[in-house]
């Protein structure tokens, strides 16, 4: 009897699906770090984590215009350059920290491809309210654009 | 751009391992990319192991939360794909191993950790980029129907900066 599972791992390479969003960060002495910088070299997130504490915005843009943006110094989150806070969480935030990731969902089949590679982007920030409560707001934005929030 | 990764398998007693693996068929050697036509399994054994890893390269600071379940196919009567996350390497056998059934949900799914141990694979010297060992292995009885069973689909998830 032939009972076997052809269970084909995508050519053992994952396609990377090309990240619709890309990321920047601008900083209190006004200097910029873009994912990918004018000679399309890719930065790591870890020269983001390292100036943290200069962080003052955190943006994820793609190209076709979308834009979410989280402010560092006030704890605001704005969407597509709205001049005012599109998403405004409670009015006193000490202790600002960004919440980035990118989440990676990728479902193998056995066909050497992948059947499904689902990226989600994950942006937002962490605080302390006047109580000292932890909180956080989380957007949860897929390859579209389209987004929603959690806490 | 950014982190891409590869299916490692690895074999042998001396642990021989292959980056970049094509496929991975259950079958009755310990192999990697076998053909399940040439090494078909005989019920009731069940299929060497299979220790996998995902290799991480590319542009990345930390990958995270990693997870692996099975997300679809049936089994067929007395099929059960067995799995273990974060397990030593030991030469793959046709013995069958006391894992438990492969997770079919993310909410139940296989936490995995890094080679070097932490959950968190954080980029730079000394890091591998490989994750800790997944060992699968397909089980069957004599109960098992004769021919080809169902084809499964599986997940890999993993948060990245």
């Amino acid at each position: 009897m032939s009972n076997s599972i052809d269970i084909d791992l995508n050519s053992g390479n994952n396609s990377m699906n090309s990240l619709v969003f890309h990321w920047n960060a601008i900083f209190k002495d006004g200097t910029h770090i873009f994912q990918f910088d004018k000679d399309g070299i890719e930065h790591k997130f870890k020269e983001v984590q390292e100036k943290f504490n200069e962080l003052v915005y955190f943006n994820l843009t793609n190209n076709r215009g979308k834009m979410f943006s989280v402010n560092l110094i006030n704890g605001l989150i704005g969407y597509n350059r709205l001049e005012f806070p599109y998403i405004e969480t409670e009015k006193k935030k000490e202790n600002i920290r960004l919440i980035f990731f990118r989440r990676h969902q990728i479902e193998l089949n056995e066909s050497l491809n992948e059947k499904n590679h689902n990226i989600a982007y994950h942006l937002g920030l962490q605080y302390n309210d006047e109580n000292n409560i932890n909180r956080k707001i989380i957007l949860q934005i897929n390859s579209l654009g389209h987004f929603v929030i959690g806490v | 751009m950014a982190a891409t990764f590869q299916w490692s398998e690895s074999n042998t007693v001396s642990e021989t391992v292959t980056d970049g693996i094509s496929n991975l068929n259950f079958v009755s050697t310990d192999a990697p990319n076998a053909s399940q036509t040439i090494y078909p399994i005989t019920r009731p054994n069940s299929s060497f192991t299979k220790y996998l890893r995902a290799k991480f390269s590319g542009v990345w600071s930390e990958i995270s939360n990693m997870k692996f379940w099975k997300s679809s196919g049936t089994y067929v009567t007395d099929e059960v794909i067995k799995a273990a996350a974060n397990v030593a390497f030991v030469t793959p056998t046709q013995t069958s191993t006391g894992d438990s059934e492969i997770p079919i949900t993310e909410g139940t799914a296989l936490s995995v950790n890094s080679y070097e141990g932490p959950s968190t694979i954080t980029y730079g010297s000394g890091v591998s980029g490989y994750t800790a060992y997944l060992r699968l292995q397909l089980q069957m009885s004599a109960s098992t129907p004769a021919g080809a069973v169902n084809q499964k689909a599986f997940t890999f998830q993993y948060d990245e900066v």
